[in-house]
């Protein structure tokens, strides 16, 4: 049993994996909060896909790959939060707009014959594949991440839980959307390098929903989303060591999995409550009548 | 500029792009009133399981998109009753699940090779019956569902903007996101469900007038965008996507505008039909394809490709569909590869399920076309996973690496890595064109006894170069097995493949790169070799854990760019024999081999 657990450790492939996720799971347990809470899930699910014109307009120009994802990034955010900020449509159809019209582009784009092969596939990583590089950007950008919203703390818990109202005041809450969404665009970046889009997106989004599902309070709900990022990624990486299923989808899958857990372990609460509630109802009328008998 | 529109296929993508206009009208508005874009955008791409399943089970991929998109719309419908669920979370990790069920069934379940069967998925060039009536489905259901039930879904609609929608409104959504699917593809469309109806949004909010405008949106849009894309001749899906997000831009800004200062709407109005006479001007100075009186034909790959342009030399004029920058899975096709195919008189495929996508082409195109299979006269063939097998023997039933091969019984559809094959589809596509264009007979027999000889020689060069190393010392890993055709004819042992499947679904499992680092060690493979069309970190990894190189990169789906060396079926192999024996020299031998 003890060999079982450490086997896997023991090899360096597992090992950096383990670490990397472990870092994006604080990345996740903090910025995906905020994520959810805000309703960003789709731009944390599309925006990787506004890379793809920046790409390849650098390979045009002969510019680094990388420099071009992130202006295409920065630029897919920018648009989001301006469309964003048209209130007939929302959050929602502004991603939905953006990313359509960047795609779209970027397969034209890409028609150029001078473009190289495989380019989408370049940028996106595999866990697996995962090196001290990629370790120590992550790392630093946890530490960015984790200042910001320290710094930020105040202000998004305002424009955070009162999102609807605070739109409906017509007090647009635009400067730290824009903060919001540059920092999802840089863990965007940083992540899909490391571990591909499928699995960016379960990460960011998977444990916070799942927090917020067990916790109202934002401090705990943070914490629960952390710990569930870190059981996840250990869960998976074995399922994928031992039962030798697909790295990133494995971890995905337990993600999704610690959701629908949480989403059980929710449901169970709450019928326990509302039972517990009728029964107290039920005891109080009845007092109330023992009451209006004695008048 | 409309003699695009007398043509079938085209026609086709006309109906089908109005059916879809229709739906897009009707359920558009309800997509944005709702907040359900991420909804409409996730049912579609989370088809991806159903597609994997119908190529490894052999149905239809229409249907297997169908279940898929039923499936995520039943289980989100199921989440969204808990009002205190942000639907979007919900849905992203409904859409999660479901690329990560595709992902394993992919590389742990089918081990599929390749996704070219999605080629043609996706196409508003290659639409047909099924694919219209999907649509006209899809269609009548929004006209049914709006008629009965657009009351009740106004009545609690605007009250209500964060999910927590009817059941059959998110199914409807599942419908026309699939029919979409069909039609654009999964990232495009979104360019028809939603970006139509939230650019109407801005100029109304009346109901019916809503849907009408956006119906009539999305008509002029997908029409616009089809004849754009004949004349410029690029994928259609792409620039009716492009052409809605620049109406929509322009249609906020004009609105922004006449906020501020309602003197400047007219102007906003004149940039818009200024910028609409600029699209169609631009459209109306592209060219037609010339026709030449030279024998035409199509190959499906880039190494078909190579070959019948060799055989067929001045005498043919070949229009090749892949090349050598498309990736087959991405790839959509042009309006001119389909009008191609209806013009030649032959089509060369490479066979054995790699090109089965152009079965769909051919029959789309209208195209009369003779098929010529080059895999139908192999001399030789090798089951898949060959190569892992053979190391199998070696190894013992209880290598952890033997489960990892794709499943056997199949041929390996990269056959020109055998120059004996490449030799025997020479002959081939030699009989094949003389049948086609008898006067040119003397001069195409002259190429392909010159390229004949050409592969006879190389042959031996590549022989010779790697008789450089020692037998047992031909020890590698690839990519993804995608050489055993090569490994085989000279002598190469293939101890293992980084990936599972040759899919880009495909993703290694950490057990079993685990397993092929200790076999890399104990068996002291010199060199990892990774592929050229395909992401290298992982084997550079590998081969930094282990020691060995992956310096070398090997040809094996695709050739190099056109006009390099490696453009050409020789020129690849000999970079193949030179990268083989100077990875596992350490570069200590080199050899000169001429193309």
């Amino acid at each position: 049993m003890i060999n079982w657990l450490l086997e896997p450790l023991r090899e360096p492939i597992v090992a950096r994996s383990l670490i990397e996720l472990a870092l994006l799971g604080l990345i996740s347990g903090t910025l995906g909060c905020w994520i959810v809470l805000a309703g960003r899930a789709y731009s944390a699910e599309s925006l990787a896909h506004s890379m793809l014109p920046g790409l390849v307009g650098a390979a045009l120009l002969g510019l680094p790959l990388v420099l071009g994802g992130a202006i295409g990034l920065a630029v897919g955010a920018s648009l989001i939060a301006l469309v964003g900020r048209i209130k007939v449509l929302g959050s929602e159809v502004a991603v939905s707009v953006v990313i359509t019209s960047l795609v779209g582009a970027g397969v034209l784009l890409g028609l150029a014959p001078t473009t190289p092969a495989g380019l989408s596939g370049i940028l996106f990583g595999d866990l697996l594949a995962v090196g001290a590089g990629d370790i120590a950007l992550a790392g630093g950008f946890a530490v960015i991440v984790l200042a910001v919203l320290f710094v930020l703390h105040e202000g998004l818990l305002v424009a955070g839980f009162d999102r609807l109202n605070a739109t409906a005041l017509g007090r647009s809450p635009a400067p730290l959307d824009l903060a919001l969404a540059l920092l999802l665009a840089g863990a965007t970046l940083v992540a899909v390098q490391a571990l591909g889009n499928l699995l960016v997106v379960a990460i960011l989004v998977g444990p916070a929903a799942s927090a917020r599902l067990l916790s109202a309070r934002i401090g705990p709900m943070m914490l629960a989303a952390v710990g569930v990022a870190w059981a996840a990624s250990l869960v998976g990486l074995y399922a994928s060591y031992h039962a030798e299923l697909a790295a990133g989808a494995a971890v995905t899958c337990a993600l999704v999995v610690a959701f629908l857990a949480a989403l059980l372990a929710r449901s169970l609460r709450e019928a326990v409550a509302s039972d517990s509630r009728r029964r107290g109802r039920g005891a109080q009328s009845r007092g109330l009548r023992l009451r209006s008998r004695r008048a | 500029m409309f003699e695009s529109f007398a043509l079938p296929f085209f026609q086709r993508g006309i109906v089908e792009i109005l059916l879809l206009a229709s739906v897009s009208g009707l359920l558009g508005v309800w997509i944005v009133l709702r907040g359900l874009a991420f909804y409409a955008h996730a049912v579609g791409t989370a088809a991806v399981p159903g597609l994997v399943l119908a190529d490894g089970l052999g149905f239809s991929a229409l249907l297997g998109a169908f279940g898929a998109a039923l499936v995520m719309a039943a289980i989100v419908a199921l989440l969204l009753r808990r009002r205190s669920l942000g639907s979007d979370s919900a849905t992203s990790l409904v859409l999660a699940g479901a690329l990560a069920l595709g992902v394993i069934l992919a590389s742990d379940v089918f081990g599929s090779q390749g996704s070219v069967d999605r080629l043609l998925f996706g196409s508003l060039l290659a639409i047909g019956t099924p694919e219209l009536l999907l649509a006209a489905a899809a269609a009548l259901a929004a006209v049914a569902a709006t008629t009965i039930f657009g009351p009740r879904w106004l009545a609690a609609g605007f009250a209500d903007r964060r999910g927590s929608s009817d059941p059959l409104l998110i199914g409807l959504i599942a419908l026309a996101a699939v029919a979409a699917l069909a039609a654009v593809g999964a990232l495009l469309a979104t360019a028809i469900l939603v970006v139509p109806a939230a650019t109407t949004r801005l100029i109304t909010n009346r109901l019916p007038l809503w849907q009408l405008t956006t119906a009539a949106l999305a008509a002029a849009e997908g029409v616009v965008g089809m004849t754009l894309a004949y004349q410029l001749n690029v994928p259609p899906g792409a620039a009716i996507a492009v052409l809605a997000g620049i109406v929509f831009a322009l249609v906020a800004v004009a609105g922004v505008i006449h906020q501020r200062r309602r003197k400047l709407a007219p102007l906003a109005l004149t940039m818009l039909g200024l910028s609409g006479f600029l699209v169609v001007g631009c459209a109306s100075d592209g060219g037609g394809a010339g026709s030449s009186p030279k024998l035409t034909v199509t190959a499906t790959t880039t190494q078909v490709g190579d070959l019948v342009r060799e055989v067929g030399g001045d005498a043919v004029s070949v229009n090749q569909i892949l090349t050598p920058n498309s990736e087959a899975h991405d790839y959509e096709p042009r309006p001119r590869d389909i009008g191609a195919v209806a013009d030649s008189k032959i089509v060369f495929t490479s066979g054995l399920g790699l090109d089965a996508w152009s079965a769909k082409l051919l029959k789309e195109s209208g195209s009369k076309a003779e098929v010529v299979d080059l895999s139908s006269e192999l001399p030789v063939s090798h089951p898949t996973g060959a190569g892992q097998r053979q190391s199998d023997q070696e190894q013992g039933a209880d290598d952890p690496v033997a489960g990892q091969g794709p499943a056997s019984g199949e041929i390996d559809p990269h056959w020109w890595h055998d120059l004996l094959n490449l030799e025997a589809a020479t002959t081939v596509v030699e009989t094949a064109l003389i049948l086609a264009d008898p006067a040119a007979k003397d001069q195409i027999s002259a190429n392909a006894e010159a390229y004949r000889a050409e592969i006879r020689a190389v042959d031996e060069e590549i022989r010779a170069c790697l008789e450089k190393v020692p037998a047992q010392k031909r020890l590698i890993v690839t990519d993804h097995d995608a050489v055993i055709y090569f490994t085989e004819r000279y002598g190469v042992t293939s101890v293992g493949a980084v990936f599972p499947a040759t899919s880009t679904q495909g993703q290694a499992s950490a057990g079993e790169v685990a397993a092929l680092e200790k076999l890399i060690r104990e068996k002291q493979v010199e060199a990892i070799f990774p592929e050229s069309s395909l992401n290298r970190a992982l084997a550079e990894r590998i081969a930094s854990d282990t020691g060995a190189s992956s310096e070398y990169t090997l040809y094996g789906d695709t050739l190099g760019a056109a006009s390099s060396a490696e453009g050409t079926v020789l020129g690849a192999e000999a970079a193949n024999a030179k990268a083989i024996v100077a990875g596992i020299t350490g570069g200590k031998q080199r050899c000169l081999i001429e193309t």
